[in-house]
């Protein structure tokens, strides 16, 4: 039950970091963390089987999502 | 209760551990894998880190790395045991495909954090302990201050080389 609550807690807190932080490029990595923290309270909540490939699917998706947005953003700065 | 207070900290570390050495062994901090990790390490070392570091966590947030294929291992390995982490393996291999990762940490992270997870599991720890002590890993390495994390990892990474 800790686990889930820590989980919840880091993911909250990487949300607000994200939107704080002034530099796109140095959001990402905040992002990054809601990421592992939503697909882990995903998991704790969720307890079957079949949640595992719900996780997976939203965690490569939102890599996926990640990977696609900074590589605009690297093309806009180049420029 | 209490003695998940203390194995949650013990899983951070064990899982840091792991994820570092393998991004590391892999080589993720050379060079950028897609231009947006090339450009997020440019911006972390703008903000006075290291620019091999501020690589590896670009290419961290770029594609499944070793790090995702610890968590999922770990979710694999809560939910259904060692299959669970083996296709949790599968799954972060299709995802490295996808995002056209050419490097296979993500896999073999997978595969090594199953049976690791699973060793620690048989004498007393819980899969949900690696849970959240894999997002408290990931959260000292991208969350807190990535100027000193990209310092860290840089040191690392010219130790390996």
């Amino acid at each position: 039950m800790i686990a889930l609550y820590v989980v919840a807690a880091i993911a909250v807190y990487a949300a607000a970091r994200a939107i704080l932080e002034r530099n796109t490029g140095r959001r990402f990595p905040y992002a990054n963390v809601l990421n592992f923290a939503v697909a882990g309270s995903l998991v704790l909540l969720l307890d079957h089987p079949i949640t595992l490939v719900a996780a997976a699917a939203y965690f490569v998706g939102s890599t996926l999502e990640a990977n696609a947005i900074a590589s605009t953003y690297a093309g806009r700065m180049k420029r | 209760m209490l003695s998940e207070l203390l194995h949650i900290p013990a899983a951070a570390i064990i899982s840091w551990i792991l994820f570092v050495a393998v991004d590391i062994f892999f080589k993720l901090p050379e060079a950028g894998g897609v231009v947006g990790a090339t450009a997020i390490a440019r911006d972390i070392e703008a903000g006075g880190g290291d620019i091999s570091g501020g690589t590896m966590m670009g290419n961290i947030v770029c594609s499944p790395d070793a790090s995702a294929g610890t968590l999922l291992a770990a979710c694999g390995v809560y939910l259904a045991g060692i299959p669970g982490g083996l296709a949790a393996a599968v799954m972060v291999y299709i995802g490295n495909r996808i995002c056209y990762d050419p490097g296979y940490a993500g896999t073999t992270g997978a595969v090594l954090a199953t049976f690791v997870i699973y060793g620690f599991t048989q004498v007393g720890f819980a899969a949900s302990d690696f849970i959240a002590g894999m997002v408290i890993a990931i959260l000292t390495i991208q969350g807190l201050s990535h100027t000193h994390a990209s310092r860290l990892l840089g040191r690392l990474w010219r130790i390996r080389e």
